[in-house]
């Protein structure tokens, strides 16, 4: 062992040693651990939610929906999306019309999402509060979801899928609150003839009420 | 202010007889009590007058003070011009208007008083309260227009919201005026101030006769309630009246009553239970005094609730609540007992090193005002001193008036062109005459505030010794073999509806309430000692 590498043991070993000991003196003279034990201001029980969406992905479409759901909170940290059910309405993009008219593509040869529904489980680890400006404080959560999707295609029909995705919500009082959720869902090939996987993309935006959590 | 104007009217008598002898029936000055001077005689901004008088009381001898010229003719249109220019959102041009007016004319005109009262209400609006207070006040006191008057007694009520000058407004006008020709509720509010002039002085009886008088279930028949129930409070220094508990607690719950006042009286209660080591119950008055939402609180509050809670044997609150006091928003608060607390509490915990820091760092943050105690220096000049006296009672009042006088002083500056010359020399007299008035009231509550807070410091500083004695022998204690770690205090689990936040030296204010302090307790087995 060179005399260098002896040399820089030493100081490492000195550095942890002093560091060591600093932790200690702190640990002396200002002992213990101070927190904020607070009541949740905002408790679930009962959630409906009313959505409104928008499926992004799809390059010949912009897919515009609205959903409504309902969540069972079984604790502050998991719940039950029991169910969500969708409709939507295509907005076709340029591409395809540039496709369609340069092309002479037909236009039943695109899939488009027609309705779908689904559940999830919910599991909401993070919960916390900002400050707004200094003046006001706003509570909210972060969520990840995980469930199945079944998909009405135009063409190829029932299909299928498994949601995974995440979101938050902000509290606006103990009754209403903003939800806003991103998922994804991998639809299976079954059905319609079909035989590769499909990506649907939701991005939605959710007013929900809650009842009985506050109680 | 009544000394001042006292002297200085005695001083410009000779002056003043000439001037009343050129303007009859003229009122008397708002500010020195002296009659109004002519418009041609003020040409020097009254400031000779003043140097005059000054020169007379150190020589006894009267100036000779030069013929005024003979009062001014004044255009019955001004008054219409000004009052057209006040309700048109003009008052900076309606006042100097006004002002001519009300110097320029009899008291006996019919529109005198008015003037007055606009001219008091276009000075409120460009923000020079106290001026329009002091006109106000004048009309109260020369009572020629019964329909202003109410009017003037209206405004002046609502003065007493604000720092206002006490002597003035509560003493001079509510606390003298002839009662039977006011309407109910003006009345109401001068028997009140009156009642409480009466407590003031030590006149219970005569207070309880005003009180009495108040309409029932009115606000001022609430707060004569909590004034006579302090009152009564203070008369009993020894066997607190269990009673009293119950009256507070009522007017606590009174909604007639503003927020502070009712907050006040549940502190009432929480300090009679307390003394009563009734401590689950002051903790629950503690509990039901309602701040505002994102409201720092009080430090008073919180270091009372830590206390009741240190009783209750709730160690690790109390120490939370201590952390609560060392926020931005009270760090210029003057609370010697918070390092005793904090000391007494790891001192519980067998943490005895942190308990003798805390104990010291009482002597080391407060030395130099224990050093200005002990040398008796002039106690009002230490900082610290000097910051909790101003803090509370009366001298806070003192201090929030002469802050706005000489807020008000300043402002004054901007209208120099605008009221002109003669004006302006007369409001800048009346502000430097009332703010030398509200510096020597200020001093005067502030020398005996002091003197109560250093009283505080050096009790705290005497439980702080004993403290350092005891945890020093406690340090050197030996410990026998085979002794064990025994937690005597437990500490509170959280529940399932409850959020923790770490606190890693960020206050938020919603939180303040609600810090808890977690430290195991490193006592030794009762039976291995």
């Amino acid at each position: 062992m060179s005399a260098r590498t002896l040399c820089a043991a030493a100081v490492s070993l000195a550095l942890s040693l002093g560091s060591t000991a600093l932790a200690q003196v702190n640990e002396l003279e200002n002992p213990g651990v101070t927190s904020a034990v607070q009541d949740r201001p905002y408790r679930l029980l009962h959630e409906l939610d009313l959505w409104f969406g928008v499926l992004p992905l799809d390059a010949f479409y912009v897919g515009v929906f609205a959903q409504v759901g309902y969540v069972y909170h079984f604790t502050d940290r998991f719940a039950w999306q029991v169910g969500r059910g969708a409709y939507g309405l295509a907005a076709r993009t340029s591409l395809r019309s540039e496709l369609e008219r340069t092309f002479g593509v037909q236009p039943t040869a695109n899939d488009e999402v027609q309705f779908f529904v689904g559940s999830d489980v919910m599991w909401k680890p993070l919960y916390g509060k900002l400050a707004v400006m200094n003046r006001l404080v706003i509570h909210g959560e972060v969520h990840l979801l995980g469930g199945v999707s079944l998909f009405r295609f135009t063409n190829s029909g029932f299909r299928p899928g498994i949601n995974l995705g995440g979101g938050g919500r902000i509290f606006l009082n103990k009754w209403v609150s903003f939800r806003l959720d991103i998922t994804h869902n991998v639809v299976i090939p079954t059905g319609g003839g079909t035989t590769s996987f499909a990506n649907v993309m939701t991005a939605n935006l959710a007013l929900a009420l809650n009842f009985g959590g506050n109680d | 202010m009544i000394r001042a104007r006292l002297l200085l009217a005695s001083c410009c008598f000779a002056t003043s007889l000439a001037a009343s002898a050129q303007a009859p029936g003229k009122p008397a000055d708002p500010v020195t009590g002296e009659p109004a001077q002519p418009a041609a005689a003020a040409g020097d901004g009254g400031v000779a007058s003043i140097a005059t008088s000054t020169v007379g009381t150190g020589t006894g001898a009267a100036p000779v003070a030069a013929p005024p010229p003979p009062p001014k003719k004044i255009d019955p249109k001004l008054f219409d011009d000004a009052l057209n220019d006040y309700f048109a959102g003009r008052p900076r041009e309606a006042a100097p208007k006004l002002f001519e007016y009300t110097e320029n004319v009899p008291s006996t005109d019919e529109n005198y008083a008015w003037a007055q009262f606009f001219l008091a209400r276009s000075l409120i609006e460009l923000k020079l309260h106290h001026a329009g207070a002091v006109y106000l006040a004048r009309i109260a006191r020369e009572r020629t227009n019964p329909a202003v008057l109410t009017k003037a007694l209206a405004e002046l009520q609502l003065f007493t919201d604000r720092a206002h000058d006490e002597v003035m407004i509560d003493e001079q006008v509510f606390g003298a005026l002839d009662l039977g020709f006011l309407p109910e509720d003006i009345a109401g509010y001068a028997h009140y101030q009156q009642g409480l002039v009466d407590l003031r002085v030590g006149n219970e009886r005569w207070a309880t006769t005003h009180f009495a008088k108040l309409p029932e279930g009115g606000t001022e028949a609430s707060r004569a309630k909590y004034a006579m129930l302090v009152t009564r409070l203070k008369q009993a220094k020894k066997d607190l009246p269990k009673e009293m508990i119950d009256q507070f607690f009522e007017l606590a719950q009174d909604p007639k009553l503003t927020q502070d006042a009712r907050n006040d009286a549940m502190l009432a209660v929480a300090r009679l239970r307390y003394e009563l080591a009734d401590y689950t119950g002051a903790l629950d008055a503690y509990n039901l005094v309602k701040l505002p939402s994102l409201d720092p609180g009080r430090a008073a509050l919180y270091l009372e609730e830590a206390w009741t809670r240190y009783q209750l044997g709730q160690v690790h609150a109390a120490m939370g609540l201590l952390t609560t006091l060392d926020a931005p928003s009270f760090r210029e608060e003057f609370l010697p007992d918070k390092f005793l607390l904090k000391a007494l509490i790891y001192r519980d915990l067998c943490h005895y090193l942190p308990a003798k820091r805390s104990a010291k760092e009482l002597t080391r943050r407060y030395s130099e005002s224990l050093d200005a105690v002990r040398d008796r220096d002039d106690l009002t000049r230490d900082p610290r001193l000097l910051r909790a006296a101003s803090a509370r009672g009366s001298t806070r009042r003192a201090r929030q008036f002469l802050e706005s006088l000489e807020l008000e002083g300043e402002q004054l500056g901007r209208f120099a062109g605008t009221f002109g010359e003669r004006m302006f020399g007369y409001m800048t007299r009346l502000y430097d005459l009332s703010r030398a008035e509200a510096v020597r009231i200020y001093q005067q509550r502030l020398t005996e505030a002091v003197r109560v807070e250093a009283d505080k410091l050096l009790r705290a500083a005497e439980q702080v010794r004993l403290m350092e004695y005891e945890v020093g022998l406690k340090l050197y204690e030996r410990v026998k073999k085979g002794a064990k770690l025994v937690a005597l205090i437990e500490e509170e689990p959280l529940k399932a509806n409850q959020v923790s936040f770490k606190f890693t030296d960020e206050y938020w204010n919603d939180e303040l309430r609600t810090y808890r302090f977690s430290l195991k307790s490193r006592c030794i087995e009762e039976t291995a000692r």
